[in-house]
């Protein structure tokens, strides 16, 4: 039984907001299929790729939801500096899932980590990582 | 026209001053102001800086007297400063206070080896996303469009170090050709190390009061300060577009402006080249798309019909990311009295300062600053 705090949303109740990791949480759906676990406003619609108690965009209550597994590259970049706990270089994308937010993502390519892939790309979701990850499909 | 009034201004050098104690910088940016501005009084004191330690602002006033008044710490990441010296504005219009420092104060070569990462309670810093790679994005994305060619990115750094050619308190200068800042190191695709501002230490102060017709004051004809609204695919823009001019639309009303080409000279955020063409975009200076091309003609360039980043800007004259908003400030206010030397903007009567400060994630910015300023 959930300890009713205060008279926030109800998704206080149905995400796990006790995570300390604020990257974007990535489960694996019954189909097997990776999904980004977040919040829908349920009054502008507005997807967000985090457990937040209101929507940043209106302020309205939101309901726990799923997005992805698939999304589009919105632009993408390789880090080639030295970043603490990284390894340079690697591939970062933000990426537009379908129907859902624009999330920040490792790009899992072959080889070396040289290479980014060009806005557009097709992508998916990878699941088992710290990091949101992504691999370049089709 | 305006009823506030910037007395005085003062900075220290820009640079990497990793054995100079912090406080020794802002006591020559706040002594330069003090004397610049005049005898008076100060009333009460802003403080901008995101990494100095707790209390600097008292241990650097302390040592010239300003005791016993209001003293306020703000945190706007790279917009701390113009935060400060618009709280200050503020205060004097209202009339809380007569007479206000705003000071800001930064020592990035102590607190960093290389480019910050955002907070790693951020999803975005946590994510390995260094603030070039930021950028970086959205230059990817103004590349894919066809809004903005290599050549035109490097544009931006070759002017703005030639510009500093002529700041003696310029961190870097130099001049550089668009194919050497091309094949400077590559830092986060498609930026090079010539297209990032570098690491500095830094301090810059102003006096603000109310205005009295003084020979030397520059009016501060309109000021607004926001934090940006959720960034992702709802906008068409790059990140950092929409806050930029949102918050420009609002002080250009303010000072009764109707669009920025009515400004003589600018200081804008350009910590990486893409940033200055997104803004010039922003401000509406130049047409959208045409910001790149604006830097490659001429067209921002001294000399030009909108010159952009007389002091060398944040690429060249350094970024300490709390002092930023004020030495983008003196430069405006030496521009409009004419004390700006040899890269001076000819008979500019109209200034403006943008800063734009980010990273926390989802967020188009966490602050800008736009000002608007008069000659005397």
């Amino acid at each position: 039984m959930p300890l009713a705090i205060d008279s926030r949303p109800a998704v206080w109740f149905h995400v796990d907001v006790t995570v300390v990791d604020p990257r974007p949480r990535i489960v694996v759906a019954p189909d097997g299929a990776p999904h980004v676990a977040g919040v829908r406003c349920q009054a502008c619609a507005e997807p967000v790729a985090y457990p937040w108690p209101a929507c940043p965009e209106c302020g309205g209550p939101v309901v726990a939801a799923e997005f992805g597994p698939e999304g589009v590259v919105w632009s993408a970049t390789v880090v080639r500096i030295p970043v603490a706990g990284r390894t340079p270089p690697y591939a970062l994308a933000y990426v537009d899932l379908d129907d859902g937010p624009r999330v920040l993502a490792h790009v899992v390519v072959d080889g070396d980590g040289d290479t980014a892939p060009a806005v557009g790309t097709r992508v998916r979701l990878r699941a088992g990582a710290p990091d949101p990850q992504v691999e370049v499909i089709g | 026209m305006s009823d506030i009034a910037v007395h005085g201004v003062g900075t220290s050098h820009f640079g990497r001053a990793p054995g100079t104690d912090l406080v020794t910088l802002a006591w020559t940016a706040v002594s330069e102001a003090l004397a610049d501005a005049g005898p008076g009084p100060i009333d009460a004191v802003w403080v901008g800086t995101v990494f100095a330690p707790a209390g600097v602002a008292q241990r650097v006033l302390r040592a010239m007297g300003i005791t016993r008044v209001p003293v306020v710490t703000v945190e706007n990441a790279c917009a701390s400063g113009t935060t400060a010296f618009a709280e200050a504005c503020e205060a004097v219009r209202t009339g809380r206070y007569g007479r206000v420092l705003a000071l800001g104060i930064e020592q990035m070569s102590t607190a960093f080896d290389g480019a910050i990462t955002p907070e790693d309670t951020d999803p975005e810093g946590a994510t390995g996303l260094a603030l070039p790679a930021l950028y970086a994005m959205a230059a990817t994305r103004y590349l894919h469009d066809g809004a903005v060619t290599p050549a035109q990115l490097a544009a931006v750094s070759v002017k703005n170090h030639a510009h500093a050619l002529h700041n003696p308190r310029a961190q870097y200068s130099g001049r550089y050709t668009v194919d050497e800042v091309l094949a400077s190191r590559m830092i986060a695709d498609p930026l090079t190390l010539l297209q990032c501002c570098p690491t500095s230490d830094g301090a810059g102060a102003a006096v603000v009061g109310p205005a009295r017709g003084g020979a030397r004051e520059v009016g501060v004809r309109g000021i607004a300060l926001r934090s940006g609204a959720p960034w992702g695919r709802r906008s068409p823009h790059v990140w950092g577009y929409d806050i930029v001019a949102e918050t420009a639309a609002d002080a250009l009303a303010a000072a009764g402006l109707h669009a920025a080409t009515d400004v003589d000279v600018v200081e804008v955020h350009d910590a990486f080249t893409i940033g200055e063409i997104v803004t010039t975009e922003a401000l509406g200076l130049v047409a959208p798309g045409e910001g790149g091309k604006a830097a490659e003609t001429g067209v921002t360039a001294l000399g030009g019909a909108h010159p952009v980043n007389p002091s060398g800007g944040l690429l060249s004259r350094g970024h300490p990311l709390g002092a930023t908003g004020l030495a983008q400030l003196a430069e405006i206010v030496w521009q409009l009295r004419g004390e700006a030397g040899g890269r001076q903007v000819d008979g500019a009567r109209i200034g403006l300062v943008e800063t734009m400060g980010g990273g926390v994630s989802a967020l188009d910015g966490n602050a800008c600053v736009v000002a608007v300023l008069e000659a005397p």
